[in-house]
């Protein structure tokens, strides 16, 4: 054996590589380029970065947060499937009742400590208090009552990042970048973390500023003070930003009205109906969010369980009176938003609109004591998990068999919907505007931004 | 993620060595044809196994409805193609009325079914809306498995991307080198971040004879670079970010990595000794092969560019900016070494030959004999190479390094 006549290759060589090197403009800056800080701004302000820490909303931005100074022991991609993070190798056992994660070797935390199997199983039980979690030499076993096979991508989510809590409280990780400063709620100052195992992030830092307004971070993008900022999917189209400034991902966020009770009788439960049947969604997606989102009859998005399209989501204003008028006392009810949701208030003042046209009697006010409530929850990209988290968020009980045929989640949503404790109204996309210096920066599935293998460059095209 | 530019011959390495063989090897074109008629056939077979899903549809339907009338309406609402679409219509339609069902107009029907060809993140979902006289909507549906790869249609947009790969595999490709014997390319090592793999054509496909680990210690940066080089005394040596390995001589292969921030060859070539062959495309006037130092750069060990420092240099230049890729362009009065540099720009650095005097033009002309042209950033074409007044760097001894910002220069080939 020899190697191929080389005459060819220098040819190909010096026309190629001199072409490739020399001329395109851009193709100097296809290669990521180390050093600089990113600048981030975002409207939530946590006051937590443990992510274990269940009294933190879920949130896109908590997403990714964690998922810079966290990982966790898979990941999964977007379609569904799991790859390795902190675990290199994994075993379900005893027909899924029991799972073994085989942890990377090599890892360390953030204090210089290495990653052990403890150590993680620790930190997993404290994620979840009912799982039985155990060290096994160089793996985590993992045992459950019953076979569920989404494990893997509950052991996905953010929450369920592996953390070592130390003495004084604060939670060390194994992400690619640690912590250098943190004034909770406020700003938050990370730094790349030169050993990572998957090697050091391009960017040397990133400083995030936390509970700017929308407007204040467009402004900040704008006069080059933040490189990236989120954006609400209502202007989302009034951005005229060049090629992919602008990124948006699939609509996973449900906007919904959330009663706080139970139905209480057989009227309370038409008088539901009627509200949902009145419900103008087209109009509001036009107006309020300026053809931003979905509107939706549904929990999950179409895109995630693929029938979503079967819930109604047309309103039937004579339907509404007809169902409305079997009812001869009609109840006062107050829908509550939160204040600080931009678009909360004209939503519940539309919604109460609605309602009245149906022969509702309806009052918009914020805070949290209100018979219906405005929520929006973002959704796990997984259809069974984020039907749970749905059903944990408005107290509605979790369907005991988390897997099964998309019919099985069919029935499993049907009932939740059944209960009138929700109307769906709308799917939101998370919406993200970047300055053009970024690069390389992705949106996960679960709507998160990714900035471990982002960097800065010069901007220019 | 990025492009390499550093390997950017690659594509050539790969292609070439095939339209080369198809103008002399019969058999590789006839591996060529066979591998189109497979693949035409594997269409054929993808597109045509809907039956299970058909079938469990209908018998779910036909649960619902019973023997009798039902109208049927079919609609397309996931990314499923307009043939398959038609396919699954038609097998849909021939399932129900082979369970019992007639299929008629609506005013005819006892019942009314809407089907909805859909789909999730991971499956294609048909869902039936089965509607009997006033009585409530009952829904029935399936799930089957949308084809490795295959898209989730989110927009309505209708397009559809079909890739045929020549080579490919889920680990990124670092380098590739191709090895032949009696003129005919026979293997292929493969670098990938944690292996070489050797590749043998048999039957017309790439069979792996051999996979050789890559051991390293510290971790890979996270652009991760490597290249296969053709050794004078062994097959290969491969060179990684602060890791180098050689090959025995003899097959089996075995594969020695040490940790190394031994410089790395800049341009392959067929080297003797310290020199290297190379034959550039034009510029040459007898065509022949120019022989030049073998070039050396010391490469990152934690970063994806090379520190700049050159070995044994260019001229009395040891080191130049810190640089992504580098390439030469051998003339008959002097050498053009360019550097892709991690500042964005493009540098220059010219060897001059025994003959001292009009650098500018040479290079001009040099350049434009390897393919590139010229423009202003502005528009127009001319120079873009600027020699100083003095012209130290025409001197018969040494070079000179012309620093250029590359937004300004845009080339294309001719």
């Amino acid at each position: 054996m020899r190697l191929f006549d080389w005459r060819w290759l220098a040819v190909s060589s010096a026309l190629a590589a001199g072409l490739a090197t020399v001329m395109p403009a851009a193709a100097a800056e296809t290669r990521p380029q180390y050093g600089g800080t990113l600048h981030v701004t975002m409207l939530e302000a946590p006051a937590s970065l443990d992510p274990a820490d269940n009294t933190q909303p879920d949130s896109f931005a908590r997403r990714s947060l964690t998922l810079l100074m966290f990982e966790t022991l898979v990941t999964m991609d977007s379609n569904g499937r799991p790859h390795a993070g902190l675990a290199t190798s994994w075993q379900g056992l005893s027909g899924g009742q029991r799972w073994r994660f085989r942890l990377r070797h090599g890892v360390k935390f953030h204090d210089g400590t290495a990653l052990t199997a403890e150590n993680a199983s620790s930190s997993l039980r404290a994620a979840n208090p009912t799982w039985n979690v155990y060290a096994d030499a160089d793996s985590v076993v993992i045992e459950l009552g019953s076979a569920d096979p989404t494990l893997l991508a509950e052991l996905a989510q953010p929450r369920n990042a592996i953390a070592k809590r130390n003495s004084d409280n604060k939670p060390a990780g194994t992400g690619p970048f640690h912590i250098v400063d943190w004034q909770p709620g406020k700003k938050l100052v990370l730094a790349a973390e030169e050993g990572h195992w998957n090697g050091r992030p391009f960017l040397d830092s990133i400083e995030i500023e936390m509970g700017k307004s929308y407007r204040d971070q467009m402004m900040e993008l704008q006069l080059g003070k933040a490189d990236l900022v989120e954006v609400a999917p209502e202007q989302a189209h009034r951005f005229s930003l060049e090629g992919d400034r602008l990124a948006s991902s699939a609509p996973l966020e449900l906007l919904a009205l959330s009663f706080s009770r139970e139905v209480a009788s057989p009227e309370d439960k038409l008088l539901r109906e009627a509200l949902a049947l009145s419900l103008d969604r087209g109009s509001v997606r036009s107006v309020l969010f300026q053809g931003a989102g979905q509107p939706t009859g549904a929990i999950l998005p179409n895109w995630m369980s693929g029938y979503g399209f079967v819930f109604p989501a047309d309103a039937d204003l004579p339907r509404a009176r007809q169902t409305r008028e079997q009812v001869h006392t009609i109840p006062r009810w107050i829908i509550g938003y939160d204040s600080g949701d931009p678009v909360g208030r004209l939503l519940a003042e539309r919604i109460a609109l609605n309602g009245k046209d149906a022969g509702l009697w309806l009052q918009a006010a914020s805070g949290t004591t209100a018979d219906l409530q405005l929520v929006r929850i973002p959704l796990p990209a997984d259809p069974w998990i984020a039907l749970a988290d749905v059903s944990t968020r408005v107290g509605l009980p979790t369907a005991k068999n988390k897997a099964g045929s998309v019919e099985d989640l069919y029935a499993a949503e049907q009932a939740a919907l059944d209960t009138m404790c929700i109307i769906p109204l709308f799917h939101l996309p998370a919406s993200y505007a970047a300055a053009a210096t970024l690069k390389s920066w992705t949106l996960r599935p679960d709507g998160s931004w990714n900035l471990a293998d982002a960097w800065l460059g010069s901007g220019k095209p | 993620m990025s492009e390499a530019v550093y390997n950017s011959a690659i594509l050539n390495l790969i292609l070439n060595p095939v339209i080369r063989a198809l103008r002399s090897a019969p058999s590789l074109r006839l591996v060529l044809q066979f591998f189109f008629i497979m693949f035409g056939l594997a269409l054929t077979a993808s597109a045509a196994d809907w039956s299970v899903p058909e079938q469990q549809l209908a018998k779910k339907i036909a649960a619902v409805t019973g023997p009798g009338a039902v109208a049927v309406t079919i609609e397309n609402r996931s990314s499923l193609g307009r043939r398959d679409n038609e396919i699954v219509q038609n097998g849909l339609r021939g399932a129900l009325e082979g369970l019992g069902l007639r299929v008629e107009k609506a005013e005819q029907a006892a019942a009314t079914v809407t089907i909805a060809l859909s789909e999730n993140s991971t499956s294609y979902v048909w869902v039936a809306e089965i509607r009997q006289g006033a009585g409530e909507v009952a829904v029935v549906m399936v799930s089957a498995p949308r084809a490795e790869g295959a898209p989730a249609a989110r927009d309505s947009v209708p397009l559809s991307l079909r890739k045929i790969p020549l080579w490919a595999q889920d680990t990124p490709i670092l380098d590739v080198i191709v090895l032949e014997e009696n003129a005919t390319p026979t293997h292929i090592a493969v670098l990938d971040p944690e292996r070489v793999l050797l590749y043998r054509l048999q039957g017309g496909k790439w069979q792996q004879e051999q996979a050789l680990p890559i051991v390293h210690e510290r971790p890979w940066p996270r652009d991760l670079r490597g290249r296969l080089v053709a050794a004078a005394d062994h097959l290969l040596d491969a060179y990684l970010p602060g890791v180098v390995c050689a090959s025995t001589a003899a097959m089996p292969l075995a594969l020695n990595c040490r940790e190394s921030d031994d410089p790395w060859p800049l341009v392959a070539g067929t080297m003797n000794g310290s020199t290297l062959s190379v034959f550039p495309s034009a510029g040459l006037a007898n065509g022949a092969a120019t022989v030049v130092p073998q070039m050396k750069a010391f490469f990152a060990p934690t970063r994806n560019f090379f520190t700049g420092a050159l070995i044994p240099g260019v001229g009395k230049f040891t080191t130049v900016p810190k640089f992504y890729s580098a390439t030469l362009l051998p003339r008959d009065k002097y050498t053009l070494w360019l550097f892709a540099a991690t500042d964005g720009e493009v540098h220059m650095v010219v060897r001059m030959g025994r003959r001292s005097g009009h650098c500018e033009d040479s290079m001009r002309s040099g350049l434009a004999g390897a393919g590139v042209k010229f423009r202003r950033a502005g528009g127009g074409f001319g120079t873009r190479v600027r020699v100083p007044r003095s012209r130290p760097g025409c001197s018969q001894r040494g070079g000179r390094i012309l620093r250029r910002d590359h937004r300004a220069v845009d080339g294309s080939p001719r």
